[in-house]
């Protein structure tokens, strides 16, 4: 058997038997709200993970451990897997109402929706990828076990499956830090790899505790409290409720929200710093200090462009400028601005609604849940540019430097950083412009606009889930859901693992010389 | 026996920031949820979400000044 084949099935298939225990994990949640079908659904969805995992991981257990182009096909497959497969309980409990199943579960429109296998994978790759944008018309209507699913998705895709995989199976010394690394991670807060992605889950888990009992405390429900405490810091953006955080109307739980939702795109490093007593990584962390910096800044001129908008009063627009920005920055997706109670994203000025897409390709900080290229990645760029136009004027013998985060880097590191950055920065555009011209041949253009286009895709791609009203069950024909997974794929891994993966393929079956 | 070599609880105390008041929150989190999830939206239960959040906020400021 082929090495590689061996080594990813091994390794792909620890992450499904991870998968399956999510989602036994889940049949207590369906036991709680007396929901008997869910959780039937959610033990026989576990049962095809369980026995494929646990075949690839017995199949290959001598298989070596992974190198780096294992890694990045490890990471491409089981994130593909871990979608497909995630969206067994979707299926089951849709076709079992629809079947007539014994169940007290009440059969809609919106979960008939995921009766269509596309749109059940749709949702559980938006969930797992922390993208947001879903296939459902009314997620108050869905039954608790799935409006649970879907938040647990996103709150386990935050961090990472392979992160849960390695805390979890793996052992040290196994290849971890490969793998770590291949799921566009590479900060470290211990010099084990177990050992960082255990406090990983242990910061993620305190933080989950307090932001749940803010939310309450300042109205919401706690059902609602969980799941939004869950997806916000995730900052993946799914809702129980069917206008998003809208439904509730209210300034108090907007509020609360922003500072949880900054705490999801802020690196766990730097948590553990704080937490350790060093608040002054708040502003001597160069990712930390630009978040607040960029967040401010977006915020302020969205509000003016909101202002001199759709909004006659300067205090709406600094409520929906802040917390839209906010959210699509840190790559959440949830939304306050939509028909019921305002005017929605997708009818703001486009200059508001390309604002607010360039907030969703930079993202938050390298090392948090957030997508986009990051904020390291834009200042990197930034930094890197300046550097080669200030080469001209120095003599061809000078010793330069390249500051960055603290780090002085060499001419050879500066540049090996500069092209890191402008590759993922490239190869994100790229896919935006592909992705944004299908739209527009897909779509009637009466009805959708370039700055809508441009919105949905930088959305799906930056994992964020904001919607200018395309995304949808009947909205979205089918080509634009298969592309928008692919969106959704390679923004999480940040492309090059996916690119290296098909490389892989198409080399394995002879199409690439 | 002691309480830390319970399997989770010596996971949680193994994996955190090395202190006992977080690693403390962290296990009574879910207790608390669940506590206030079956007692409903009461003075008791606000002033006990208030306590735990003001307990974690309040900690993380004291170990940032005392630091």
């Amino acid at each position: 058997m082929n090495g590689t084949t061996a080594t990813v099935g091994r390794d792909v298939g620890r992450i499904l038997e991870a998968l399956g225990g999510l989602m036994i994990v889940s049949i207590v949640v369906s036991l709680v709200w007396r929901e008997w079908f869910g959780a039937v659904a959610f033990g026989a969805s576990a049962l095809v993970p369980l026995a494929v995992g646990y075949g690839l991981h017995r199949r290959f257990a001598d298989a070596d451990s992974p190198s780096r182009l294992h890694g990045m096909v490890v990471a491409a497959t089981g994130w593909l897997l871990v979608g497909v497969f995630g969206s067994l309980p979707f299926l089951l409990v849709a076709w079992g109402v629809h079947l007539g199943l014994p169940t007290t579960i009440e059969g809609t429109p919106t979960l008939a929706a995921f009766r269509d296998p596309l749109n059940a994978v749709f949702e559980s790759t938006s969930g797992f990828t922390g993208t947001g944008l879903t296939m459902t018309d009314n997620e108050e209507v869905l039954p608790r076990s799935l409006q649970w699913w879907r938040t647990f998705i996103e709150w386990i895709g935050g961090v990472g499956v392979i992160v849960l995989t390695t805390a979890i199976l793996a052992r040290p010394g196994s290849g971890s830090l490969t793998l770590y690394e291949s799921e566009a991670r590479s900060e470290k807060i211990h010099p084990s790899i177990v050992s960082t992605v255990r406090t990983i889950w242990w910061i993620f888990l305190l933080f989950t505790f307090v932001s749940i009992l803010v939310l309450w405390l300042v109205g919401m429900p706690m059902w609602d409290a969980i799941n939004h405490a869950m997806t916000a810091l995730a900052t993946g953006g799914f809702s129980v409720t069917d206008n998003s955080i809208a439904t509730y109307d209210s300034a108090a739980i907007d509020a609360a929200l922003i500072p949880i939702m900054l705490l999801g795109s802020i690196a766990f490093p730097v948590h553990y710093l704080i937490l350790q007593g060093d608040l002054r990584n708040f502003y001597t962390d160069l990712q930390t200090r630009w978040v607040f910096i960029y967040m401010s800044a977006g915020s302020a001129l969205l509000w003016a462009f909101l202002y001199v908008g759709p909004y006659d009063s300067p205090l709406r627009a600094v409520r929906y400028g802040v917390f839209q920005f906010v959210s699509a920055a840190t790559c959440t997706g949830f939304q306050t601005a939509v028909d019921a109670t305002n005017v929605a994203l997708g009818a703001w000025p486009a200059q508001a609604q390309l604002l607010v897409a360039f907030g969703m390709f930079v993202g938050g900080a390298a090392g948090s849940t957030v997508g986009g290229i990051k904020i390291i990645r834009g200042l990197t760029l930034i930094k890197g540019i300046r550097y080669h136009v200030a080469d001209v004027f120095y003599p061809d013998s000078a010793v330069r430097r390249l500051n960055i985060n603290g780090r002085r880097l060499t001419e050879t590191e500066a540049n090996r950083e500069f092209v890191e950055a402008t590759i993922i920065a490239v190869l994100w555009t790229t896919f935006l412009v592909v992705g944004t011209v299908l739209l527009l041949v897909i779509l009637p253009t009466e009805k959708f606009s370039l700055a809508n286009a441009v919105f949905e895709v930088a959305s799906a791609q930056g994992n964020v889930g904001l919607s200018s009203g395309i995304t949808g069950p009947d909205s979205l024909p089918t080509v634009g859901k298969v592309a928008f997974l692919g969106h959704m794929w390679i923004g999480r891994l940040e492309i090059i693992p996916i690119l290296v993966a098909l490389r892989t393929l198409l080399n394995r079956g002879g199409m690439y010389p | 026996m002691n309480v830390r070599d319970l399997p989770i609880v010596r996971t949680i105390y193994e994996s955190g920031a090395d202190d006992r008041v977080f690693d403390g929150l962290l296990l009574a989190g879910p207790f608390v949820v669940v506590l206030i999830a079956g007692l409903g939206r009461s003075f008791v239960t606000e002033l006990l979400a208030v306590a735990y959040v003001g307990v974690f906020l309040g900690y993380v400021l004291y170990r940032g000044i005392r630091g």
